[in-house]
């Protein structure tokens, strides 16, 4: 990650210098320079600024502060370093609150050393939140690139899905249908995913699906069928005398069946089903068109089911990639995090123990948080003002009060 | 000089076929399978129906072992359950017929619901090896067009004259539409015995019928399931293993070449086996 520091300070001499110290100290930073605030913002228009180091009076009635403000417009993050050599006039609170991490007197303590102290300072404070930006940015743009591709694998997988697999099953199962004189038809697909997951699917004649069977497979007719590895008819079809099988709602209730496994993949099986061909039932002829037709058919399932699969395991890896960076903006960074409520229940604890304490431990929980809140986003120096800020209402308010 | 007896005298294999008649053999009482073990190397075996039916018949089963074979790695457990109601039918003819005998399911299909050759050559050396079983049955096969790699059915051939070398009994199940189609391991005739389908009047009846490497024909109906009742192949190998564990319960060091012999023997000599169509 490239760090980018833009300088702004009318003075050319000062500009320059600045320039030259943080070029040789920082080899691999992007360093500008200009000389106000329209040329910085044309900067940071174009280049996304990680630390400003501004002068804090511009000439020509702007100054360093207003210019953060619009600084921040195009980068919230951007933090400063505010140099100046009128340091009593500076509002600490609006420039803490506004990114000014450090002050820099013009006056006092400017030598090149300071000045790339206090710029490493920054850098170095940023780096974390930078790199956390960073992965967002990379994550976002990956999700807007799967977002784009998405609609076009859905449309490849449209147009180059040849048969469809309910079509497929329907002209399979029409054809043998026909052929044979059944009455009607159904198809069973079992498939074994790579961890060992069953399923199992069956569709009806139109080729739209039924059902999910509730018969283990393992007692189905149509494991019995594949076992058997060849077609097989059952023209004295005696429900009542099932054994060790059990039937699926649509084989319940038929005079005679006829089926033949179909073997599409090593882990795909494939069983067609014909039912109630008027007496005498069904034919050896009819063994024999159907045994053709499973030729033929497991053909046209496997092209069907590939391209199924295929396209499934796209859809699947892109729905998890979509849904990994679905709350991408609103992934904390790791310096927001509050601390875990055991910690706080044990503070909490602790300051209601203490004899002395005139404020209820939630009051002095939430100064706490609000310290380490601050502490966290705006760097110690912030801290450091608080404190002062909390000392100084202390001596008002005692001088006021007359106490001691 | 040599021997002056009559051209048509009696040897001694005629007196001792002369006693080994189908009446003499099946109507021995300890002609029950017992003391035999015997595989089905098929879709498992429903543990719990075969329980309660030949309990139900007073005829008690003995407990059914078995396992769930992959092409590698080692076998799985048998829960007491089929992957398909097949190999449940097959077993039940073998206890039909020889109720007595040791039961192991071998099963091939496993959860994934198909067989490789690997497979069943895993189970094969498993049967022989770990179970130490007699007899195997095998009402599966793989036709010819499907094993055109002569690496693989090398590997099938020689699992099958290891077992036939350890005097293990194989039974396979030829093609239903043989001799049009062929099938291994029925179409390793020599070191097995082959069976093809035919329909008989009693299920202890077979035949001798030579035809394109399959030597016998049994009963080709089931009694379990509706699956059963169609004449296949699958029911007619367990028929033959079942007869020969019975046998076998009468002598079991005997050797697969002489049970093959005792079977044609039987057809012979008993007018056994003349098919009912």
């Amino acid at each position: 990650m490239t760090d980018t520091v833009l300088i702004v300070d009318d003075e050319e001499s000062v500009r320059r210098t600045f320039q030259e110290w943080l070029t040789a100290a920082l080899p691999g930073a992007n360093v500008f320079a200009v000389p106000d605030a329209e040329s910085a913002l044309k900067v940071a228009n174009e280049y996304a600024v990680d630390l400003a180091v501004l002068d804090w009076n511009l000439g020509s009635g702007s100054d360093g502060l207003r210019l953060l403000e619009d600084l921040v417009e195009f980068r919230p993050d951007v933090v400063a370093i505010l140099v100046t050599g009128f340091a009593h006039q500076a509002t600490p609170l609006d420039a803490l609150r506004m990114g000014v991490r450090d002050y820099i007197d013009k006056n006092q303590d400017l030598n090149r050393d300071t000045f790339v102290a206090a710029v490493r300072r920054q850098l170095d404070r940023i780096y974390p939140a930078k790199q956390q930006r960073e992965l967002n940015r990379r994550l976002a743009a990956f999700r807007e690139a799967v977002e784009k591709v998405l609609p076009i694998v859905q449309t490849s997988a449209a147009f180059n899905d040849p048969v469809p697999l309910p079509a497929a099953v329907k002209s399979l199962l029409r054809f043998v249908i026909r052929g044979t004189l059944a009455a009607d038809g159904a198809l069973i697909v079992r498939h074994t995913e790579a961890d060992g997951t069953e399923s199992t699917v069956a569709y009806g004649s139109d080729g739209v699906a039924l059902p999910t069977p509730l018969v283990p497979f393992g007692k189905s007719l149509a494991a019995s069928v594949i076992s058997f590895q060849e077609p097989i008819a059952l023209n004295d079809f005696d429900p009542k005398a099932l054994g060790p099988m059990e039937l699926l709602p649509f084989e319940a209730n038929r005079s005679c069946i006829l089926a033949a496994p179909l073997r599409v993949a090593a882990d795909t099986v494939v069983v067609v089903e014909l039912f109630d061909k008027a007496s005498p039932g069904f034919t050896e002829e009819d063994r024999r068109l159907i045994a053709s037709a499973a030729e033929v058919g497991t053909d046209l399932l496997r092209q069907a089911i590939a391209e199924r699969q295929t396209h499934q395991l796209l859809f699947d890896a892109v729905d998890a990639a979509l849904q990994a960076t679905a709350h991408l903006t609103d992934m904390p960074t790791a310096t927001d995090t509050a601390p875990p409520l055991s910690v706080m229940a044990r503070l909490k604890e602790g300051l209601g123990a203490d004899s002395n304490a005139t404020a209820p431990p939630e009051t002095t929980l939430r100064l706490v948080e609000a310290v380490r809140s601050l502490a966290v986003r705006h760097g110690p120096s912030a801290v450091e003002h608080c404190v002062t800020v909390v000392n100084d209402l202390r001596k008002l308010l005692d001088e006021m009060t007359g106490t001691a | 000089m040599t021997s002056s007896s009559p051209p048509n005298a009696p040897t001694v294999f005629d007196e001792i076929f002369a006693r080994l008649t189908p009446n003499s053999i099946f109507q021995d009482a300890r002609a029950t399978g017992d003391g035999i073990a015997v595989a089905v190397i098929d879709s498992g075996v429903e543990r719990a129906v075969l329980e309660a039916k030949f309990l139900a018949a007073g005829t008690p089963i003995q407990h059914i072992e078995g396992a769930i074979f992959r092409p590698t790695g080692p076998p799985l457990e048998y829960t007491g359950h089929q992957s398909s109601p097949h190999g449940t039918t097959v077993a039940d003819i073998v206890l039909t017929l020889a109720p007595r005998v040791r039961l192991y399911s071998a099963d091939v299909f496993g959860p994934t619901g198909s067989c490789e050759v690997e497979t069943v050559i895993a189970a094969l050396r498993h049967c022989i090896d770990v179970w130490n079983v007699k007899v195997v049955n095998l009402s599966l096969g793989v036709p010819e067009h499907k094993l055109q790699q002569l690496p693989r059915r090398q590997q099938l051939q020689r699992a099958i004259e290891e077992a036939y070398f350890r005097d293990v009994l194989v039974f396979a199940a030829a093609h239903n539409e043989h001799p049009l189609t062929r099938s291994y391991p029925a179409a390793f005739a020599p070191p097995l015995i082959s069976v093809d389908k035919g329909l008989f009047d009693d299920p202890l009846r077979f035949a001798y019928k030579l035809t394109e490497q399959v030597e016998f024909q049994a009963h080709s109906r089931g009694y379990l399931g509706p699956f059963a009742r169609e004449p296949a192949t699958s029911w007619a190998t367990p028929h033959l293993a079942g007869i020969a564990a019975r046998i076998l319960s009468l002598k079991p060091d005997l050797k697969p070449f002489e049970i093959k012999t005792i079977l044609y023997w039987l057809f012979r000599s008993g007018g056994n086996g003349k098919p009912a169509q």
